[in-house]
């Protein structure tokens, strides 16, 4: 039994120490202010959101004269969101468009489909410059070999890899090249640059086997679908003919994996 | 070429390169399949589309059409003047 101790006091003696206190004084004084400050933004908010509110109806309802202009008059409504967002009308008007400014922020995927989209007038294909094939060009000579003949080179292009593989006329397989084998790792396959790199390496390499000209079959839609058979070119190969051939199906073989949700 | 009963290889879908002109080629091609609606059939094929929005599509793009040929009418009706040369600006 302590002498002296008044009834109340189960806890430790509390020691007066000046450090504490200062501490808790500050600590206190901090939160009064953030709570005073809160109180204040939240109150501008509203005020400003009911204010402008009323005055931009009350000048909307000055502007439209006529009792016609009935879609002017809907929109008096929906324009009260206009420009201020208080902390009451936020999540609802907002919606849509914040997830337009989100989707239209997005990098635009690159899918090697330049061209696909073309504004002017559609050129006649009567002839076209010979730039289709026709009966007679399976036994056109190139470089001295028969059209049909002549070495493919099969792109299988997806989002994520781009593969080349250089067979003979017949099908037989010489050489494969990708962008892994080419040393790039995971997400940088999946790039135009990557595509462009490995068809120079392969081009390179079918000139040592002494392979020149070549017609191309690009199969899928990717960076590498225009990149790889640039890369070609830009490596030493000469390219007759580039066919596509993406395997287009009007109902699924195999059902494929359900969308992204976005 | 594809899935299915197949086209006749390197005739079909096929642009003859001249002097390596590879970019040009490469967009002809690109055209005629996005004109053909052949791209956009492969991209809905990467993921499954549920009936559902098969069913949403499909009415959509039918009321499209709808609105397209009215407007292409409208058009051609409005373009139909006695002028010299009814077709200012083009070749």
């Amino acid at each position: 039994m302590i002498v002296g101790a008044s009834c109340r006091s189960r806890l430790p003696p509390f020691h007066f120490k000046e450090e504490s206190v200062v501490n808790v004084v500050y600590l206190v004084s901090v939160l009064w202010k953030s709570v005073k400050m809160l109180r204040r933004v939240v109150a501008r908010g509203l005020w400003s959101g009911h204010g402008a509110v009323r005055t931009s109806v009350e000048q909307r309802n000055k502007e439209i004269r006529t009792h016609q202009d009935i879609a002017a008059k809907l929109l008096v409504g929906w324009r009260s969101c206009d420009g201020f967002r208080g902390l009451h009308v936020t999540p609802s008007c907002y919606k849509t468009q914040d997830r337009k400014e989100m989707l239209a922020s997005m990098p635009v995927k690159d899918e090697g489909t330049e061209g696909e989209v073309t504004q002017g007038l559609d050129t006649s294909l009567e002839g076209s410059g010979g730039m289709f094939p026709d009966e007679d060009t399976p036994n056109l000579l190139c470089d001295g070999v028969r059209f049909a003949d002549l070495p493919i080179l099969h792109a299988r292009v997806s989002k994520n890899n781009t593969m080349l593989t250089l067979t003979d006329g017949k099908g037989m397989v010489k050489l494969y090249r990708s962008c892994g084998v080419e040393g790039f790792k995971n997400a940088k396959k999946g790039t135009n640059i990557a595509a462009q790199a490995t068809a120079i390496s392969l081009a390179t390499r079918a000139l040592n086997q002494g392979i020149k000209t070549v017609r191309v079959k690009v199969s899928g839609i990717g960076p590498g679908r225009m990149a790889a058979v640039k890369g070609l070119t830009m490596g030493g190969l000469n390219v007759v003919s580039i066919t596509d051939d993406t395997p287009i199906s009007f109902n699924y073989s195999q059902r494929p994996r359900k969308a992204r949700k976005l | 070429m594809g899935v299915g009963p197949r086209h006749v290889q390197f005739v079909a879908r096929t642009v003859l390169v001249k002097k390596n002109n590879v970019e040009e080629g490469m967009r002809v091609l690109n055209r005629l399949m996005g004109k053909e609606g052949l791209l956009d059939r492969y991209r809905l094929t990467r993921h499954y589309e549920k009936p559902t929005q098969m069913r949403r599509r499909v009415n959509f793009e039918k009321a499209k059409a709808i609105y397209n040929e009215d407007m292409d009418r409208k058009i051609a009706l409005v373009m139909r003047k006695n002028r010299l040369n009814p077709w200012v600006g083009s070749a």
